[in-house]
């Protein structure tokens, strides 16, 4: 039998390592959050918005560094992913839901807004409120004449009401 | 007696020692994945040293051990023998399989010759399994059931000990 | 032997506080004159014993000795000099040891000022502050003893934690973060005192507001140190992360600073009392929290070296003052009654209520922000996470609302203002408000946050210039020459109030030094092969290739670049990938080239002397190098204030007092 010549004993190689890589498939975000629901974007507004999303996402291998932070190559992974589904038009919250289907809420900054983490957005809210409320109150009641007048059994001062009259 | 204050300050100070006292317990590093109990991520990865593309859900039927690993990790090379011995005495019951990410296939290559290998070691493309799985570091390992549900993920180097746990976990 | 003398003194100083602290109580309660005289001793006995303990360790150290167990964990033969003189307080045990040191020096310092005054109260301060010693000399003596004698010293040791030993920022800034942190023991022990006696005379002020500005202004400056290590060592670019340890320190500063603030009510009305003693008790409870945030390794933290095992021990600590603390407030916050009133919702004492508002709601954010985690993992089992993204959402409102506070409140009069003075007050400086907002406009800023931000900065900074002439001018309209004006109106008789809007002022500068450099930095992360340029803003940096460097304890590669603007060169960066000895990941220093208008920031992500090629982050940040600046402004202020005025001041202000005319006071004192 005659061999095919070098030439085609390569692109034989290649074709199949070809056919073999396509045939390489890494979980896809299109399994998890559906297919993409936004535009597709590039360029400069591509690198703002994957910035935009990188300091939403905690590096989970850093102590609380967001993902735009980290130096480490997982936080590179984790970029790379960001601006690969952006560019095919998923929406931020697509993006965000993806990481937290494998992660956790752990890797989500910014908490979400509901069920029982609501509280640490209205929370403080609601401190300024009744604070201010409060701090009404007193100012109100500061307007009052106080029950007694300036303290004159106050030592020091009256040592210097002495130093002076004499 | 100001009871405004008392109670304001009763009130914070439960709170806040309270939730301190229950924190001291907890590992602030320790998370729990939030894939237990769900059908692990498909994925179809390169084997190393070789263009042969391995599927996951080709294991469906067994109980899998999805092992997540780098040669750059020190633990690591603690846990290899432990995996590589528990998948050949385990061999026809449980299938085990490695994925490197973050890593030179020259590197794996020479790590696996060195110290052998009894299953499959697959190459991540660019950390995309790995972030579908939720890997924060390596080693981190995965138990499937034979319907390709996890049950189980463990975070660092196992034992036999640990290991067969799980396993039998994966098992019921 | 070093290490059972060093044990000893600990031990000795345990029981000094101990002792002293019980018998102070006893001659507070009591009254007696003796017992007082019996607590200064203790307390100046306290302090010796910590201090020489101090020393021993130092002396430990420096001789290498490594049967003393702190010092095998931390020192090393192969480390520079200083670095083995600052490893005091590079790791947990040691760092105690130095808490206990600076808090020696305090009660020292408070004792001795207060030797001839106060006999009312200075027996339970001096007792509350040796509960405190106690606290520590136990952990020192016990759970967390840098003294322990090792049978088989090992030869050498590994040095104390890399990141610490990269910048000389690390001598500085722990020092100043204690004597800010420690210090606000003294104020504590006279607020316990006070609520103890059941009274807080007018003369008591003084040395409270002092006790509480001193620290102040080491913790002021000590974050701001904090912030600059972080810039500098860690190769993000940023300053701050609300990272829990961050923010651990950041909480006593701002109930402090709200402290500071209606302290100052409290002397010119005898309003407020109550709210002060709370927030002075606040902001020392706080240091305790920081400490078991910082230590517990409950939380997740880049500060992850100082964890520890002593975290229950400091929670009973804690759990203890705060219980007793209430409890005390609970008695005898109505025993702190009102001696005067204020004037209504329009007058600046009705804005300093105001501004302790927006203090205390920012610190309620910030300590709700920091354990919500905890809370959520304790309630649901699930871990989440609150990051940079929330509490710059929180914060940077209400730190825009403080500006505008700080525009008006100096600008509002004291007491009833009417219409017409409210008017001439507030509304020229709205021209300060669109003279900055347009420069910053004009300069490329967009954020409606950070222009809303420089249109207050602007606004309050005319408010501060103008209150600082107002006096100068008037005294001029006598006849004064304008140097001896200033002189006189200034320092000389005006120096308390002088030195809060020299604190203003810098604080105004720090603000809008933030929103600057947040919303107009630019980054650039590129790879570059020798040879190679990359281009940031009108910036280029060439790459001239790796270079390696062996220094006795680790190993530098660095990434040579030589820098040039619109084509001028400015000469090299070199930022640097450490490898040290006992670390197994390399660490990273940054290289920075700092001017007067902007930073440009060079930080290796990846760097391969064999390829020579490097993956470098580039980030130019306006106007960072001002917050460093602005601050230590802020803290000469607060020493400007510090500074006691001359006995012939204190009489003539005393006659004033004693006929009524209570404003020349408050306004010079």
């Amino acid at each position: 039998m005659k061999w095919p010549s070098r030439r085609w004993q390569i692109t034989g190689v290649v074709l199949f390592a070809l056919v073999a890589v396509a045939q390489m498939k890494a979980p896809d975000a299109e399994q998890f959050v559906g297919p993409p629901r936004g535009t597709p974007i590039a360029g400069d507004a591509l690198d703002q918005r994957a910035h935009e999303i990188a300091v939403l996402l905690r590096c989970p291998v850093c102590q609380g560094l967001s993902i735009a932070d980290s130096p480490s190559e997982m936080a590179t992974n984790m970029k790379g992913q960001v601006r690969e589904l952006l560019s095919r038009g998923f929406t931020e919250q697509q993006i965000l839901s993806y990481f937290e289907r494998s992660y956790g809420q752990f890797v989500l900054l910014k908490p979400k807004f509901s069920g029982v983490n609501s509280l640490v957005w209205t929370l403080p809210v609601f401190a300024l409120l009744v604070g201010a409320i409060l701090v009404v109150i007193k100012i109100r009641k500061l307007e009052q004449p106080p029950a007694q007048t300036a303290a004159s059994d106050d030592d020091y001062v009256a040592r210097v009401r002495d130093l002076v009259n004499k | 007696m100001n009871r405004t204050v008392l109670l304001v300050g009763a009130i914070i100070a439960a709170a806040l020692v309270g939730v301190l006292y229950f924190a001291l317990g907890k590992d602030p590093q320790a998370i729990d994945s939030p894939l237990v109990g769900r059908i692990a991520p498909d994925f179809a990865l390169k084997a190393v040293g070789s263009n042969e593309s391995i599927d996951l859900s080709r294991y469906r039927g067994k109980p899998v051990v999805l092992n997540f690993w780098a040669t750059w990790c020190r633990p690591c090379w603690d846990e290899h023998p432990v995996l590589t011995q528990n998948a050949q005495a385990m061999g026809d019951r449980v299938q085990f399989v490695g994925v490197v990410f973050q890593d030179d296939e020259k590197k794996i290559t020479d790590f696996l010759r060195e110290r052998g290998w009894t299953y499959p070691t697959l190459v991540d493309d660019r950390g995309k399994t790995a972030i579908a799985y939720g890997v924060g570091g390596v080693p981190e390992t995965f138990f499937l059931d034979k319907h390709g549900t996890i049950v189980a993920k463990y975070t660092g180097p196992l034992s036999t000990e640990l290991l067969q746990g799980y396993v039998q976990k994966a098992m019921r | 032997m070093t290490s059972t003398l060093g044990r000893f003194l600990v031990l000795a100083s345990l029981l000094v506080s101990t002792t002293g602290a019980m018998l102070a109580y006893a001659a507070g309660a009591k009254k007696s004159i003796d017992g007082l005289k019996w607590a200064r001793r203790f307390a100046f006995a306290f302090s010796a014993c910590m201090a020489l303990a101090t020393i021993v360790m130092e002396y430990a150290l420096l001789t290498h000795d490594f049967s003393v167990s702190y010092v095998a964990q931390v020192g090393s033969r192969l480390v520079p000099t200083w670095v083995t003189i600052v490893s005091l307080w590079s790791s947990l045990e040691g760092s105690i040891l130095f808490w206990g040191f600076v808090l020696g020096i305090y009660i020292a310092g408070a004792t001795w000022l207060t030797r001839n005054e106060h006999i009312e109260y200075m027996a339970y301060a001096i007792g509350t502050w040796l509960v405190c010693g106690t606290f520590f000399g136990f952990l020192i003596a016990g759970p967390a003893s840098p003294f322990v004698t090792i049978a088989q010293p090992p030869a050498d040791g590994p040095g104390p934690n890399p990141l610490l030993q990269n910048h000389l920022l690390m001598i500085i800034h722990p020092p100043f973060l204690y004597l800010g942190y420690v210090g606000m023991t003294i104020p504590f022990g006279f607020a316990t005192a006070s609520l103890l006696r059941g009274r807080l005379g007018l003369a008591f002020l003084k040395p409270l507001r002092n006790a509480l500005l001193l620290p102040w202004i080491f913790l002021t400056i000590a974050i701001m140190l904090g912030g600059w290590w972080a810039y500098e060592v860690l190769g993000w670019g940023g300053y701050w992360a609300w990272d829990p340890v961050e923010n651990a320190s950041l909480l006593p500063w701002l109930t402090a600073t709200a402290a500071l603030h209606s302290a100052i009510v409290m002397e010119r009305r005898g309003v407020l009392k109550g709210w002060t003693v709370t927030l002075v008790q606040a902001s020392f409870l706080l240091t305790i929290l920081g400490t078991f945030m910082t230590r517990s390794g409950v939380f997740n933290s880049v500060h992850s070296f100082t964890q520890s095992s002593i975290g229950p021990t400091i929670l009973v600590f804690l759990a203890f003052i705060l219980v007793a603390s209430i409890v005390l407030l609970a008695l005898r916050i109505d025993s702190l009654e009102a001696e005067g009133r204020i004037d209504g919702a329009l007058s600046r004492e009705a804005m300093f209520l105001f501004n302790n508002l927006l203090f205390v709601v920012i610190t309620f954010t910030v300590l709700i922000g920091t354990v919500f985690p905890l809370i959520v993992e304790a309630l649901k089992g699930k871990q989440m996470s609150v990051g940079r993204p929330y509490f710059d959402a929180m914060v940077v409102p209400a730190g825009a609302a403080l500006i505008f506070l700080l525009g008006i409140g100096p600008a509002m009069p004291w007491g009833r203002a009417t219409r017409e003075q409210a008017l001439r007050s507030l509304v020229p400086p709205i021209f300060g408000a669109i003279i900055v907002a347009a420069i910053g406009f004009a300069l490329g800023a967009r954020n409606s946050w950070t222009i809303a931000t420089l249109a207050f900065g602007g606004y309050a900074a005319w408010v501060t210039l103008a209150e600082m002439w107002r006096p100068v001018a008037q005294r001029m309209k006598s006849g004064e020459s304008i140097i001896d004006a200033t002189t006189q109106a200034q320092w000389k008789r005006g120096r308390r109030r002088f030195g809060s809007y020299v604190i203003h002022a810098g604080a105004v500068i720090v603000i809008i030094a933030i929103a600057v450099s947040s919303t107009m930095r630019t980054t650039h992360e590129v790879s570059l092969h020798k040879g190679g340029s990359a281009t940031i803003k009108n910036y280029s940096l060439q790459f001239l290739g790796t270079e390696i460097r062996n220094e006795p304890n680790r190993v530098s590669t660095i990434a040579r670049f030589r820098v040039r603007k619109n084509g001028r060169d400015l000469g090299m960066l070199e930022p640097r990938m450490n490898q040290y000895a006992m670390m197994r990941e390399p660490i990273g220093t940054p290289a920075v080239h700092s001017t007067i208008t902007e930073d440009l920031y060079v930080s290796i992500m990846n760097v391969d002397p064999s390829t020579e090629s490097a993956g470098v982050l580039l980030i130019t940040t306006p106007m960072v190098g001002w917050i460093w600046y602005a601050v230590l402004l802020m803290g000469l202020g607060g020493v400007i204030a510090l500074v006691p005025p001359r006995r012939i001041v204190i009489l003539s202000e005393a006659k004033d007092l004693a006929e009524g005319r209570d404003d020349a006071v408050a306004m010079n004192a």
